[in-house]
């Protein structure tokens, strides 16, 4: 019955790599998370491509770029096709990631990793899961159970547990959170009873960030010091995971009346921001308790925003005015809003960026984290501009030319599909444009695009609402004047907002992308300040203490990271192992399992006392590989399980019972671990007066001692009294005696 | 500590309430000393303690949980009492809907009832203090309490409304509260379990009717309400707050716009409560359909274009035709009976009754088509605008019903939620389809009254694992295991006692005794006293210190004896002697020991000699004889006794070989200080 059981990381497990690693269970071989680094750096996935025919199922974590970054790529690049587990808010949340990733990328340069085709395809395949929901694994994955558990840190964020056969329980939680936050509760390890196998991170293990309060005094000031001098905020922040947190909170700051911040504008700012609110608001239940609460007794949705204003360009918040605070994706500053937003603001002295998290290395946003001194940077400036002149010739002409060879290929073949990738070529001509054709043709509005406007399936016609007041319908001067001249239709522009067309036109009018190298001073302040929401160091090492994994699997971490927690630990569980790059680590065990039924005459002479959260017996019995089977109507648990493998399924042993006199003799196994801390209680309760003193516990005015030699081992000493007997029967209580 | 109930093997179903009603639903599930209530509902016919569900029968402390299906008031309406009122200390869970929904919708009950009753059950402060107490479970979401694990499927009927998969000792139970299989415009259909249960709870509000088609349905809705108004008539259709009231607003949004023309028509939707609890809806869209969710990427499908909110009668102004939705459903009393009785004496006006309606009530009366009605203040009025009756309701009938049968193929059946008549009907329906249906297995279909119990017997087996150092080598037939058995949540695990920290979270712990004395006798006659109770007697040199039984330390430390040894019932028993022989020491006033603390061997066999006369005659045994070895003779037969290893032998008769054997061998025994055998 032993499982073979091996790890691998496939990004490179040293230092601050993303997260994608191989598990082998015998025959089932899982992917945890697909990760990508800021940069989409293809020698990450260089191992991985190599493996991936042999996956047969992904497990997703975080809805991050970290953690399924590489997604789209693997099942639009590399082939994978397999199924991928993930949770409801991971799904949503991460496709969101991927979006504003794509668009971000596209808006400034000609981006190709991936489409988004690519994301919506390889998002086909996620099965999407509750927290606490099993399945079942089939086909090589046969006897594998995976559970998804809130694992705090994101909306959905998930610990994996995998059980083989309902004993070998392997732990897949990297960069958990075990802390509440305002809108997240912390992980959830009550489900989880010491696993044979923790697969989990070592990258915060000397990790100790400021504290709660600390911290979001830090950005409470700034952000107020910087609005009243003038300057503008810039919060580097991710699209849908951490943005959630940040925003909930900064928008109950700025409900207080007292923190004097109404006077000035929040801002978020993403490719995708009304959707990621929208879906924020529909996931409540995933949520904290105290959200949850809140919501049942007042119905108030937390991501129901006051003061938090949705935006998704750059010209919408530069309309603003006055002082502000913008939410900008991504926390790299490598690419989106964020970084455009950097470039403009950087040089005034006035204003402020607050960095949220540590990216990897090489990105802008570590390197204005590491070199804090540094005041001039030279920054690759990429744009996409319309073209101009001779270009925009040239590329209509080209157009028309593969138009019209397109055409010549349609008359060949009118079966085949006409609405492929031309997505982008323009229709409209130079001069009015009246409505927006391209709509209908090219390809359905993606979701991206907040879009007030309505759409029109076959062709523009505005509907007309009738508005009504107390005495009906409201009159319009204008229909009753006389008419005088024919009235040249006006241009129906009152919903055509300007910023909607600066989309469009980025979108659908020829364009080039251009790159090119500015010296830029930085004045403006920068300050990083600890958003993250993972485990920190210290309580790492207390929660592996109390999980007490039998097995342990550490990735990512630097060797100093690494090495004192494994030294640590290495008493505790069996195996500590630290996989690098490229080297697959063997988590096997031996373990020995089989099955006996019991029979009921053998159950109803044990006599159980009760351990700690279980009941436990002593147990004589004799095995009795019994071929009688039962009529199997009979015995009710062999159900839905068992009609898969029933077949496959020998013969359970039974199990019957020994005649006292023929049982061997067994020494007495006194079960629990007392802690005389709790032993007092028990004898306060019954009135008993004791006190602690050196370690000892003196009961009865000092005439019992109660004495912790070590781990398990308790002496209880006294005089020749009633006392002693009675407190050494109340001991025995504490105790499950078989 | 295994109590009786434990290892019954009968599956108890009881209903409190619901049982051939409907109404108050609350059904108890015994099995394995596991209690677990189903629903807690109150009777909307009904009122104060009437009200509630037979729970004198049962003892709320003993109930380890409590799942409510849905909203509705003959589902949780007695909850807060429950909740508050009685010892029950289990734990209780709903879906998230159903809680956000579950406290507005008492509130509102308060309110109202307060009027009619004097007996409140529970105070709004009641209400509020029971959230609190209940917990919140997701779809899909696997709960464990204390070895009971149940999930919730998807049951249609309502937004939130669960079906209850309950698993104990391998047993499975579903538990349909009211569900749906016919998907409508907002929620989905009621999930098909993917595991097959043991016994299927279901509902029967139905019995054997069979719906019309949705399409339908909603045509001859939408007609029947176009007609109305274009005839310059007021369409009332009274609606319970919530549940098919957001349906038919879906409905009739949808339909307003696509006809434009009835757009200066308004809609109202008269209830503060449906105000409430739209931000439920348009929160919890992942629990609706794919239609909803998809939408909801767009925009809110709950936030409706047509349909204005009435605050009250006061601030509507009756001018014309109009659409009017308001509750109560079936017209009781409040704002639907006093639209109503303004409105019927005209022909162009109509109503619409879109719900299930109980017997007794106005709309069960208007299907009777009557000339009159009666009002409120007791006047008679002529019926004249048009009676419709169309169902909405989100209940699963006959088709859907065997439908789900057949694909669960549970061998029980428990039939709940249903009139008396109605549910009998579908009962025999049901063994009529599947007597013909020889591929199907037998099944039982029970159908049981208030408060009595069906008895299903469960064998549930009980398989443990074997691990660790007990399974290293295969099973082989005869082979002896001995370890602890854990129990933990009907799993069974064998143990070998020192592997139990490995794999559960026990630990193996010692407890030694250290016992002092007060001594003042000599140490001599301790030594010696000792040395004659246990044979196992060591010294340690130089100092007054022995070890007895190889279990128990005797150290004379001045004026104190001091006993040390490790717990165990044996180790505690020996401790109890050597404490009554240092006792004794104690009390002895010898001075010194006479005679040597040795075994003496001649006075064994001297007295064994004349044992032996008491028993067979003086003449029976050889006043003297030298060596280990002499015979007893007695009536012919001859007993050979050998003292060297205790045998005796006689071939003739087995009875007196043994009557000598057990002289010899007490006798020694007795004489002898105590041996012990080691493997204790």
């Amino acid at each position: 019955m032993t499982s073979i059981i091996k790890v691998q990381t496939l990004t490179g497990s040293d230092g601050e790599t993303p997260h994608c690693h191989l598990l082998q269970v015998d025959e089932c071989r899982f992917l945890l998370d697909a990760g990508w680094d800021e940069n989409f750096n293809l020698n990450y996935l260089r191992d991985v491509r190599k493996h991936v025919n042999q996956i047969d199922a992904v497990l997703l974590t975080f809805p991050d770029q970290a953690h399924l970054g590489a997604l789209p790529y693997l099942f639009g690049k590399c082939g994978l096709s397999c199924a991928v587990y993930a949770t409801v808010p991971v799904y949503k949340m991460g496709q969101m990631f991927l979006y504003d990733q794509y668009q971000s990328r596209h808006n400034t340069e000609d981006f190709n990793v991936f489409s988004l085709d690519d994301v919506d395809s390889a998002f086909d395949k996620i099965v999407q899961l509750k927290y606490n929901q099993s399945v079942a694994l089939k086909g090589r994955g046969q006897g594998l159970t995976i559970t998804p558990l809130a694992a705090g840190h994101m909306i959905g964020g998930t610990m994996w547990k995998i059980v083989k056969d309902g004993e070998e329980d392997i732990l897949y939680a990297p960069d958990f959170n075990h802390k509440k936050e305002r809108h997240l509760n912390g992980c959830d390890l009550e489900h989880v009873a010491r696993p044979s196998l923790m697969i989990t991170d070592a990258y915060n293990a000397t990790y100790a960030p400021a504290r709660r309060r600390q911290r979001d005094e830090q950005l409470m000031t700034t952000i107020l010091q910087t609005l009243r001098g003038g300057g503008h905020v810039l919060v580097a922040i991710d699209t849908a995971g951490r943005m959630l947190e940040l925003a909930h909170m900064l928008d109950q700051l700025w409900r207080n009346k007292e923190s004097g911040l109404m006077a000035y504008s929040l801002a978020l700012l993403n490719n995708v921001s009304y959707n990621v609110v929208e879906f924020a608001k529909s996931q409540i239940e995933w949520m904290s308790d105290k959200l949850m609460r809140s919501f049942e007794g007042a119905r108030n949705n937390p991501f129901q925003f006051k003061h938090l204003k949705l935006f998704h360009s750059l010209s919408e918040v530069n309309r603003i005015r006055g002082p502000k605070v913008v939410l900008a994706s991504s926390p790299d500053l490598e690419c989106g809003f964020a970084r455009e937003l950097f470039t403009q603001w950087c040089t005034s002295a006035k204003n402020h960026v607050i960095l949220t998290a540590r990216t990897s290395v090489g990105t802008l946003a570590r390197d204005l984290m590491t070199n804090k001194k540094k005041k001039t940077l030279s920054l690759q400036v990429k744009q996409r501009v319309r073209l101009e002149g001779a270009e925009l010739e040239e590329y209509q002409r080209r157009e028309l030319e593969a138009k019209r060879a397109k055409a010549a290929a349609l008359a060949g073949d009118i079966d085949s599909s006409d609405e492929s990738d031309t997505d982008e070529a323009p229709l409209a001509t130079d001069g009015q444009v009246e409505h927006d054709l391209t709509l209908a043709n090219g390809k359905p509005n993606p979701l991206f695009f907040k879009s007030s406007k309505r759409q029109h399936a076959v062709f523009p016609h505005i509907e007309e609402r009738v508005k009504y007041d107390d005495y009906g319908e409201l009159i319009r001067p204008g229909e009753f004047a006389v008419a005088e001249e024919e009235v040249k239709p006006e241009p129906v522009k009152e919903e055509a907002e300007p910023a909607d067309q600066e989309m469009q036109d980025l979108s659908t009018v020829p364009s080039k992308c251009l790159a090119y190298y500015r010296t830029f001073t930085v004045a403006a302040g920068v300050t990083y300040i600890d958003f993250e929401g993972r485990t920190d160091g210290e309580s790492l090492y207390r929660i592996l203490e109390q999980l007490r994994p039998r097995r342990l699997v550490l990735l990512r971490g630097t060797d100093e990271v690494v090495q004192p927690l494994a030294a640590r630990f290495a008493q505790v569980a069996e195996k500590v192992l630290i996989p690098r790059a490229g080297h697959p680590v063997d988590a096997t065990t031996e373990s020995h399992i089989y099955q006996v039924r019991l029979r009921d005459s053998l159950v109803s002479s044990l006599t159980f006392s009760k351990g700690k959260d279980a009941e436990v017996a002593w147990l004589d019995g004799v095995v009795v590989m019994a071929t009688d089977q039962r009529p199997s109507d009979v015995t009710a648990p062999t159900d839905d399980a068992a009609m898969e493998t029933d077949d496959a399924e020998e013969a359970i042993p039974t199990l019957e019972l020994l005649p006292a006199e023929k049982a061997p003799r067994h020494s007495t196994v006194f079960i629990n671990e007392l802690r005389l801390s709790d032993f007092k209680q028990a004898l306060v309760r019954l009135g008993i007066a004791s006190e602690f003193s050196g370690g000892v516990l003196w009961c009865c005015n000092g005439t019992v001692a109660l004495r912790r030699q070590e781990q398990g081992h308790i002496t209880i000493e006294g005089c020749l009294s009633d006392d002693f007997f009675r407190i050494r029967e109340l001991l025995y209580g504490q105790y499950a005696i078989v | 500590m295994a109590s009786a109930a434990e290892e019954l093997d009968q599956l108890m179903i009881r209903p409190l309430g619901a049982g051939q009603e409907v109404g108050r639903s609350c059904i108890m599930l015994e099995f394995k000393g596991k209690k677990i209530m189903l629903d807690c509902g109150i009777h909307p016919g009904l009122s104060g303690m009437d009200a509630l569900p037979f729970v004198d029968m049962i003892n709320a402390e003993e109930i380890d949980l409590l799942l409510v299906s849905h909203f509705h008031l003959d589902h949780c309406g007695s909850l807060p009492w429950f909740l508050q009122k009685t010892t029950f200390k289990g734990r209780c869970f709903m879906t998230h809907a159903t809680k956000a929904i579950y406290r507005w919708l008492l509130a509102d009950y308060i309110k109202v009832s307060n009027i009619a009753t004097e007996q409140m059950l529970y105070t709004e402060a009641d209400l509020e203090a029971t959230m609190d107490k209940i917990e919140t479970i997701n779809f899909h979401e696997e709960k464990d309490v204390r070895g009971v694990k149940f999930w919730a499927y998807h049951a249609g009927h309502v937004l939130g409304a669960a079906m209850f998969m309950i698993e104990m000792a391998g047993v499975k139970i579903l538990y349909t509260g009211d569900f749906s299989r016919q998907e409508d415009r907002h929620l989905m259909v009621a999930e098909m379990p993917t595991v097959h249960p043991d016994v299927l709870i279901i509902e029967s509000t139905y019995g054997t009717h069979v719906h019309e088609k949705r399409e339908d349905r909603e045509n001859r809705f939408t007609g029947v309400v176009h007609d109305i108004v274009s005839r310059g008539g007021r369409c009332l259709i009274p609606v319970f707050a919530l549940g098919r009231a957001q349906e038919l607003q879906l409905i009739l949004d949808e339909y307003w716009m696509g006809h434009p023309e009835l757009h200066d028509i308004p809609i109202y939707y008269a209830s503060s409560l449906a105000k409430k609890c739209m931000a439920v809806y348009q929160t919890y869209v992942n629990a609706m359909n794919e239609r909803i969710r998809r939408q909801i990427a767009v925009n809110n499908p709950f936030v409706f274009k047509h349909i204005q909110n009435l605050k009250g009668i006061d601030h509507f102004d009756d001018v014309g035709p109009c659409v009017i939705m308001a509750s109560p459903g079936m017209m009781q009393s409040g704002l639907s009976r006093e639209l109503f009785e303004s409105w019927c004496t005209d022909p162009k006006n109509g109503v619409i009754v879109a719900g299930y309606c109980v017997e007794g009530t106005l709309a069960k009366h208007l299907l009777s088509e009557p000339d009159e009605v009666n009002t409120m203040s007791g006047q008679k009025l002529p019926l004249k605008m048009s009676v419709d009756y169309i169902s909405f309701s989100a209940h699963t009938d006959y088709a859907q019903t065997s439908d789900f049968i057949r694909q669960l193929k549970p061998p029980h059946i428990v039939l709940v939620h249903g009139e008396q008549n109605v549910m009998s009907r579908l009962k025999d329906a049901l063994l009529r389809e599947y007597a013909d249906d020889p591929s199907r297995g037998p099944v039982q279909i029970h159908n049981p009254r208030n408060t009595v119990a069906v008895s299903l017997p469960f064998r549930g087996e009980k398989v443990a694992k074997v691990m660790g150092g007990l399974a290293v080598e295969p099973p082989a037939d005869g082979r002896v295991l001995s370890g602890v058995l854990v129990k933990r949540n009907f799993n069974y695990h064998l143990l070998s006692p020192d592997e139990l920290g490995k794999y559960t979270d026990m630990t193996q712990s010692q407890v030694s005794q250290r016992l002092s004395v007060h001594f003042s006798g000599s140490p001599q006659l301790l030594q010696y006293i000792l040395s004659s109770l246990s044979a196992d007697f060591e010294t340690t040199k130089g100092k007054y210190q022995w070890r007895l039984f190889r279990a128990v330390t005797v150290t004379l430390d001045g004026k104190t004896a001091i006993l040390e040894w490790v717990a165990s019932p044996g180790g505690d028993m020996l401790a109890d002697a050597v404490l009554a022989a240092v006792l004794k020491a104690e009390t002895t006033r010898v001075d010194a020991p006479t005679r040597p603390a040795k075994f003496d061997r001649m006075h064994y066999k001297e007295c064994l000699i004349e044992t032996l006369q008491e028993m067979f005659g003086d003449e029976a045994v050889p006043k003297f004889f030298k060596g280990e070895k002499f015979h007893v003779t007695c009536g012919g037969r001859r007993a050979d006794i050998d003292l060297t290893d205790m045998s005796v032998t006689c071939e003739e008769d087995e009875v007196f070989r043994s009557a000598v054997l057990t002289a010899v061998t007490k006798l020694y025994q007795s004489l002898s200080p105590a041996t012990l055998s080691r493997n204790d």
